[in-house]
């Protein structure tokens, strides 16, 4: 006992750099006070106040984020006791996080398109039942989606600036939890929904603990969880390779499943089926910037050393993920699962960059994510537009001869169709251009040909669509395009035009994301 | 003044989509008139005494950091192409305003073939190998639109294995040219040529030189790439079938005249044996298959794959001969193949068919102007000295005698031997379409039938291609004057 | 090393044993006397709470709500004891910090009970 009270006497108090983080607790404490909004503020007030703190809170992290980053020290700077790092690759994922953030909020507060929001009245009523049609048809939703919009941010920002790997656990959990509860918040097709968040969980879960016991086997390996002494002790010593590459291995299984990577991805295409659209599109989006942030500091900070003995079997998983998302999107038959199976293949992509372990790799995948998640946004943003009288006609058939009903939302949509493809004069093309250089100048040709190959195929599914969209027959009983409100429009045009403008002008986005690497 | 080439049909294309449809022909022709109006302007203007060097140029950053720039001009390999692409391109425009056939949604057709005219004559002006590929790519979309929108019956099928061949092909072009960039870190095509492989080790060149000409083979098509071919001619529109055989083809020969061979000269070296036997394999391939034909189009779009592969035996020589013959070649298979299958479009829209059987002969005595142009147009792309396709092919053999140094000239007589083959059975395919189509009488089912013979818009739309043809093989030095130049730089290496 | 740990794997195997044993000899030596309360599901100690015939059956939700509030205090507990052990070392920033965190485990207890999550009915 005197041993304890000894060392609780050696306990120092931090130093926090809170200039430097002040982003983050923008958007944690934000979320705490958007908890006492739902407890205190009557019922017909909250969805107002709610989008009115989120919208300032995100602004107000975005320029507390830029105001730092403008003469913030190219080194980093650790704070919180070491366990966070604010680096260039930090505060450019931070920003992306906020930006995306920002348009999924938007999608979010939208109450036209779905008259009253994409989320359910009240959550507690059994699917099918008649207090559910009530329920669907009442104006007004749960607005706590937007204290758990905000909480998974924080989680997301806090895993992205993790220094060491149990803070990178806490993370992983903050932002994992509200993503359970608001995939299953859908208004319509609650079973769907429900059955999502149940999936998504138990399947997280599964995640998470493969996470932990990997953390479990690399304390075991290097005494520490900081990413610095891992690598110190992988390149230093004879100590048992068995702990560490089953650390290792455990460790990235989970945040493989995170970015939905092949064979990790079962869950993404029921979860982005199921969920509410705005929330998809929050996921889709965020998650796997989030994720790839951490995947990426990860391997540059504990294992690079070691890349001989397990590149090779990442190579394997960017492999089966490309090839999983593009053959099996071939044969979807709905929207939003496409596109899952989309972000799967694009995930492969993302793979290729981050095992190429060098500043211009990490550079290239953090662009490649910007863009990916961009374009992504606006395209949930209009797959939320295009409704029958049962909701959102996402099954494929029913976008038949779209752009005679509506030629805009058809060709904004082919924009970023052709984007997601990866065809020049869109962001994509620019995303996979830097990050299949980067793997090239690191050695990884045959990966790079596979990766083209498959590119190709997954074009193929894209332009599928567009065909189907301009050159079949609309359905006599065919969904209508809403017309959407400000929110939506406004997070649909920001999406789609800078896709344009990286696509074009993408040379001040790729300084940022090149600015300078990781401090560990 | 390349500026100008690209920008106007951009601007067309951005345009013709807020006019009202009945317009949209009208100024699509406007448009491609324009262009090939500065192209035209260009030539003129072009300085024949430096046509080794790119004249025209503009050199402006767009991404420094993937050293993406701005890098466009002319020179003597590349004027020829151009002036064809433009005169295609308004020609096809021609076709679509004609008042008896406008096609369904006008805006979107009209808007679609600008921007593969911005493509393709971007690809032929670019001299910085991502913008090259960025133009490459640009040129796909439209296209697979234009097939999967206004083609055939089995449009859908055809679309899409265009689209996968092709997009693959670029794929491995892509990783090609990033190869070339890793290990030279420049894009600069000029810069390239000039260094002429140097500090390239043996294994990165032929290693290139495979995934480079390997990615364009796609395009060509080089046998047995050529599968999607075929269907691709069958099914697309006239103008689609135009643009594809007398333009995309010449993309990927353009490509490895330009990028591949004096690039990586070793790798060529290493290759181009390889190069040289698909190209015979696909000349008689071609021509057994052209045999078997039962479709008109089908059978034109058969014969593409045989004299492109002329073209490619002629780059596979690697002598300035050879690759004259080869980029002469290009612009004669484009003029003829473009002229025949508007021929082609227009006795489909006569008899409504294209099938050989359906049709049943008599042409001559149907529509006889119809027919004389079938035979004209059939018997210079056999090769019938003193037209345009014959100089191509003779230059090509010719050159096989003598390929460049380093490569096997015994090889070389066997090709040649091969090839002399082809052009037999070339003949041979194209005089028996002829006695079944334009030859014998009229089948009772079309002697009821009344129609016209070629229209006064048919002529105007066809003349210059005739006048053409005629003159290039009457005095080929038109083509090769401005050519040589430009290759003997290509293959000094600067 | 490892054979410092060979007592704790002794004992897991004496009470693994002793849980199969127990549970392998019950049905022969023990007395069979049943009743309802015996064959009813155990819930707790109390009576179960009632199925609906079709549907399958619904829990309170009331249940999962305490036990959660009930974890959420249990936590903060575990981090005020060795915040109390050490707050000299810690100072002004100890107290501030394990003041906010209280605030925010306030929090949830205030939407808890607002929401009407500590009404039993």
């Amino acid at each position: 006992m005197s041993g304890f009270f000894s060392q609780a006497q050696q306990l120092q108090a931090p130093d926090v750099a809170y200039q430097a983080v002040l982003p983050m607790l923008l958007v944690l404490g934000a979320a705490c006070v958007s908890v006492l909004f739902e407890a205190f503020l009557p019922r017909e007030r909250r969805w107002g106040w709610q989008v009115a703190l989120t919208v300032v809170t995100l602004a107000g992290a975005a320029i507390s984020l830029i105001v730092y980053g403008n003469d913030a020290p190219k080194a980093g700077v650790k704070t919180f006791s070491d366990v966070l790092t604010i680096d260039r690759p930090t505060l450019f994922l931070w920003g992306t996080l906020l930006l995306l953030a920002f348009g999924a909020v938007l999608l979010i507060a939208d109450r036209s398109v779905e008259p009253g929001g994409a989320f359910v009245a009240q959550a507690a009523i059994r699917p099918g039942t008649l207090q559910d049609r009530v329920q669907a048809a009442k104006v007004g939703m749960q607005t706590e989606v937007f204290p758990l919009t905000l909480f998974a941010l924080g989680g997301m920002m806090v895993f992205c600036a993790a220094n060491d790997l149990l803070t990178m656990f806490v993370a992983l959990e903050v932002l994992s939890l509200p993503l359970y509860l608001m995939a299953g918040l859908a208004r319509r097709r609650r079973l769907l929904s429900q059955e999502a968040a149940v999936k998504y969980f138990l399947l997280g879960a599964f995640a998470s603990a493969f996470f932990l016991y990997g953390i479990a086997l690399l304390y075991g390996y290097a005494g520490s969880v900081k990413l610095a002494d891992i690598a110190t002790a992988a390149a230093g010593t004879n100590r048992s390779d068995t702990l560490l590459f089953a650390g290792m291995g455990l460790l990235v299984v989970g945040l493989l499943f995170k970015a939905s990577v092949g064979p990790f991805h079962t869950w993404t295409p029921d979860v982005y089926q199921g969920s509410p659209t705005p929330v998809t599109a929050f996921m889709a989006a965020c998650t796997k910037v989030a994720a790839f942030g951490g995947i990426l500091r990860v391997l540059m900070g504990a294992f690079a050393s070691t890349n001989w003995e397990w590149r090779g079997v990442l190579w394997g998983v960017a492999i089966a993920s490309m090839a999983i998302g593009a053959v099996l999107g071939l044969t979807q038959t709905d929207v939003k699962r496409m596109i899952a199976y989309s972000s799967v293949a694009h995930a492969g992509f993302l793979l290729v960059g981050s095992i190429a372990l060098t500043s211009k790799g990490v550079s290239g995948t953090l662009f490649y994510l910007l863009a990916y998640g961009l374009t992504t946004v606006a395209t949930f943003g209009i797959v939320s537009l295009v409704r029958d009288a049962d909701g959102e006609a996402s099954h494929l058939s029913q976008w038949a001869g779209l752009a005679k009903r509506s030629p805009i939302v058809a060709g904004v949509f082919t924009f970023l169709l052709l984007a997601l493809a990866g065809i020049p004069l869109t962001s994509g093309f620019v995303g996979k251009f830097v990050v299949f250089s980067a793997a090239l100048q690191s050695g990884m040709a045959p990966l790079v040909v596979v990766a083209l190959v498959f590119s190709a195929v997954a074009a193929f599914f894209y332009l599928r669509v567009i065909v189907l969209m301009y050159f079949s027959e609309p359905a006599a009983d065919g969904p209508t395009v809403t017309v959407p409100g400000a929110f939506t429009t406004m997070a649909i045009t920001i999406g789609a035009l800078a896709t344009l403008v990286l696509g074009v002008f993408p040379s001040f986005a790729l300084d940022w994301a090149g600015a300078g690497g990781f401090t560990f | 003044m390349t500026v100008l080439l690209l920008v106007l049909p951009l601007l067309g294309c951005l345009a013709v989509l807020g006019l009202p449809p009945k317009r949209a022909a009208a100024f699509g022709v406007a448009v491609t008139s324009a262009t090939l109006a500065t192209a035209l302007l260009m030539a003129a203007t072009f300085d024949y005494h430096r046509s080794g060097f790119a004249q025209f140029s503009v050199n402006a950053p767009w991404i420094p950091l993937i050293d993406l720039r701005i890098h466009l001009g002319v020179d003597g390999i590349s004027l020829p192409l151009v002036v064809l692409t433009a005169l295609l391109c308004a020609l096809c425009a021609g076709y679509l305003a004609r008042p008896s056939g406008q096609p369904e949604r006008p805006r979107a057709l009209v808007a679609l073939l600008l921007l593969t005219e911005v493509g393709m004559l971007g690809t032929f002006v670019a001299l910085n190998l991502l913008l090259f590929f960025v133009f490459f790519e640009v040129v796909l979309v439209p296209m697979y639109a234009v097939i999967a929108g206004w083609g055939g019956q089995r449009r859908a099928a055809a679309a899409r294995q265009f689209i996968l061949y092709t997009l693959l092909g670029s794929g491995v072009l892509l990783v090609g040219l990033l190869l070339l960039y890793s290990r030279t870190s420049t894009m600069d095509m000029v810069v390239l040529v000039g260094r002429a492989g140097t500090g390239l080790s043996h294994g990165v060149q032929v290693l290139g030189f495979l995934l480079i000409a390997g990615g364009l083979a796609v395009k060509v098509p080089v046998w047995p790439l050529h599968s999607w071919l075929p269907d691709a001619h069958t099914q697309a529109p006239t103008v689609g079938s135009v643009l594809l055989a007398g333009v995309l083809l010449k993309m990927g020969t353009y490509g490895m005249v330009r990028i591949a061979v004096p690039m990586l000269p070793e790798g060529a070296v290493a290759l181009a044996p390889a190069l040289g036997a698909l190209g015979v394999a696909g000349i008689v391939y071609a021509a057994l298959a052209c045999l078997a034909q039962r479709d008109l189009k089908r059978l034109i779009a058969f014969s593409s794959v045989g004299h492109m592969g002329f073209v490619l035996l002629g780059i596979a020589t690697l002598t300035p001969v050879g690759i004259n013959a080869a980029l002469l070649g290009n612009i004669a298979h484009g003029l003829i193949t473009g002229l025949l299958f508007f021929l082609v479009g227009g006795i489909a829209q006569r008899y409504g068919s294209t099938d050989i059987d359906r049709i049943g002969g008599g042409l001559l005595a149907k529509a006889p102007r119809l027919g004389s142009l079938l035979v004209f147009a059939a018997v210079a792309s056999l090769g019938l000295p003193g037209l345009a396709g014959f100089w191509g092919e003779m230059l090509a053999m010719l050159s096989a005698f003598r390929p460049a140094g380093g490569l096997n000239p015994a090889l070389y007589l066997v090709f040649l031997a091969v090839a002399g083959l082809g052009t037999v059975l070339t003949a041979a395919y194209f005089l028996v379409m002829l006695r079944r189509v334009a030859q014998g009488v009229v089948p009772p089912r079309w002697t009821a039938e009344r129609f016209g013979d070629v229209t006064a818009r048919e002529w105007v739309a066809w003349t210059p291609l005739l006048v053409l043809v005629l003159a290039i093989g009457l005095w080929p030095r038109i083509v090769l004057g401005v050519t040589d130049g430009a290759v003997r730089v290509l293959l000094r290496g600067g | 090393m490892l054979q410092a740990y060979v007592p704790l794997v002794l004992l897991f195997a004496l009470a693994g044993a002793f849980a199969l044993f127990s549970v392998a000899a019950a049905p022969y030596i023990g007395p069979r006397r049943y009743n309802k309360a015996k064959l009813d599901a155990y819930e707790c100690g109390i009576e179960p709470s009632p199925q609906p015939i079709v549907g399958g059956g619904r829990m309170p939700v009331a249940y999962y709500l305490t036990a959660m509030l009930f974890i959420l205090f249990d936590i903060e507990m575990v981090f005020l004891y060795p915040f109390a052990v050490s707050a000299n070392a810690l100072g002004m920033f100890g107290l501030v910090e394990i003041a906010l965190f209280v605030a925010t485990v306030g929090f949830a207890y205030a939407y808890v009970w607002r929401r009407g999550g500590l009404d039993w009915n």
